[in-house]
């Protein structure tokens, strides 16, 4: 069997004496669609930050397709495949959409250190960041600065930034929070519909989304697995419903 | 209509010694020299976001390489010339370790390494000739082409800030322009795209530091001697200052912001002892009202006539 796409093995990060992740271990298969779920301060966005590169793990380790990658720097992760978007958009405000999307596309291109020719000469790259934009719905965008884009489109912009890549693994750190529930709808149609090439580990807080989107789920709690199952192991787990849901 | 107006203003600069007395002409070279100094700080300000105070160095020891191989060790232009450009670049490949840090950080740290050139220059009396400095530097000449005016040096100069701007634009344009403004509009976004945003920062600097050396290299050649001022603080924070009045980003605001810094200079202080107190106003006004510089504020008015057009 092909090693897993992501495997994290007794993982643990600490802030001072704050054990924010205490000790996790999960393996997501290539392909798969994974999704984190679990209250506020649970280390979900902590662990993403580990697997990504952009904090460093206390403890254990973290492996991407069988290489071990827990000591490797973020852009080095970003260069075997990995992409990500971020909870509170992230992207280069003062450049226009296409920029964004070029930056994406250039990032693990070696092309990125041309100095002589104007980066709109390359017709390659502004071909295919037109199809990644019209993917996420940016059509006809591409030359607007990002600072000038709708909260919305800035959420679609960050999912483009994480596609443009080719990545073979993307870490989506709540894709549709703060949307308007008919932009979640439109949103997750969207992450439903990528290719089955590409793994989708997500953190997602709104449960209906979640459990139609994972194909298993991961709870945490307190820095801790609590439940590692499909979503109707998670929807029938009485822990879960206390933790998550609230005593009923 | 970019490409257009800059032609125009590279004709209208051939034509100025036409018109223009030889005050004029040496004024503008100097604008043009400080202009190109200014540009260099601004790859870093304006495109990559680090403010750096060490620029005058890499001017200064250019300057200085270039004046002892010429005075000193009867070295010709074009042999010293290109090693007052490679020794100023030499040590920016030193001081550029400075994009390992941020913010007020890499303002001091550029800080200290600036202080650090001035106070060699000023105390190694014995290689630099100390508060004399090197004087006796011939005009430049490369084989029989020698110039022997200051409207022909003048040429020179102009023709290469041409040349360097051309080249410039290029640049900020290419892919790794691009990444440096991507860099200045969120690094971590960057580093999760896969790029080593120090090694770019590093590149950036060094590319900052040779253009700073050209400008030394011309420097030395209209001022026909260097001595610490070159290297001196205030040296520093003027290119800084000329960018930001100018407008940071561009390419012509540099040099438009060394026109009125130095204008005033020549101007003001013949008629009024405090013209630095007459530059600080400048700065403060830019900074409150215009922190685009004039470039922004031009910006500002042509995108606001447009959309009343509309």
């Amino acid at each position: 069997m092909s090693p897993p796409a992501i495997s994290v093995d007794r993982l643990a990060k600490a802030f001072g004496g704050l054990r924010a992740v205490d000790d996790v271990s999960l393996s997501v298969q290539a392909g798969e669609r994974r999704v984190l779920i679990g209250p506020n301060g649970a280390g979900k966005t902590t662990l993403f930050h580990c697997i990504a590169g952009t904090l460093e793990a206390t403890n254990g380790r973290v492996s991407l397709f069988g290489a071990d990658i827990t000591r490797l720097p973020e852009h080095r992760r970003a260069g075997l495949g990995m992409a990500r978007t971020f909870q509170i958009s992230n992207v280069c405000t003062d450049l226009t959409v296409m920029e964004n999307v070029l930056l994406a596309m250039l990032g693990p291109d070696g092309r990125k250190w041309t100095m002589y020719r104007p980066a709109s000469a390359f017709s390659d790259l502004r071909d295919r960041g037109t199809i990644v934009l019209s993917r996420v719905g940016l059509d006809g965008r591409a030359d607007e600065t990002v600072k000038f884009l709708s909260y919305g489109e800035r959420r679609q912009l960050e999912l483009a930034l994480a596609l443009a890549s080719d990545p073979k693994v993307v870490l989506l750190d709540e894709p549709c929070a703060g949307l308007s529930p008919s932009e979640r709808q439109r949103f997750s149609g969207l992450i439903r519909e990528l290719p089955r090439d590409i793994t989708l580990v997500m953190i997602e807080h709104d449960i209906d989304i979640a459990l139609a989107l994972a194909d298993r789920v991961t709870v945490l709690h307190r820095g801790n697995i609590i439940l590692d199952g499909t979503p109707d192991e998670v929807k029938r787990n009485d822990q879960v419903r206390e933790v998550y849901f609230g005593r009923v | 209509m970019r490409i257009a107006l800059a032609i125009l203003f590279a004709a209208l600069g051939f034509c100025v010694p036409l018109f223009a007395s030889e005050f004029w002409v040496t004024l503008l070279t100097q604008i043009m020299i400080f202009g190109l100094l200014a540009l260099s700080t601004d790859l870093l300000l304006g495109h990559t976001g680090l403010f750096s105070l060490c620029h005058a160095a890499f001017f200064a020891v250019s300057a200085y390489t270039v004046a002892i191989l010429q005075v000193r060790y009867g070295f010709a232009t074009a042999s010293a010339a290109p090693l007052g450009i490679l020794a100023g670049t030499a040590l920016s490949l030193l001081f550029a370790s400075a994009v390992r840090t941020r913010g007020v950080y890499f303002i001091l740290i550029t800080l200290a390494f600036g202080y650090i050139v001035w106070g060699v220059a000023y105390r190694w009396a014995s290689f630099t000739g100390g508060d004399n400095g090197v004087t006796g530097v011939p005009f430049p000449a490369l084989g029989p082409l020698r110039v022997t005016s200051a409207t022909g040096y003048y040429f020179v100069v102009l023709g290469v800030v041409l040349i360097i701007a051309a080249a410039y634009r290029v640049l900020v344009t290419s892919p790794f322009g691009l990444t440096l403004r991507g860099i200045k509009s969120s690094e971590s976004r960057m580093r999760s795209m896969g790029y080593n945003v120090t090694q770019h920062l590093y590149v950036a600097f060094v590319l900052s530091g040779l253009i700073a050396s050209i400008a030394g290299v011309l420097y030395v050649y209209f001022n026909r001697f260097v001595n610490p001022t070159a290297g001196s603080f205030p040296v520093s924070v003027e290119a800084v200052l000329m960018a930001i009045v100018g407008g940071t980003g561009t390419i012509f605001g540099p040099f438009l912001g060394s026109g009125i810094i130095l204008v005033l200079r020549n101007w003001v202080s013949g008629y009024f002892h405090y013209y630095t107190a007459v530059l600080g106003i400048v700065f403060i006004v830019t900074v409150l009202w215009a922190p685009q510089g004039i470039m922004g504020l031009i910006a500002r008015w042509r995108s606001g006539t447009r959309g009343e057009g509309a």
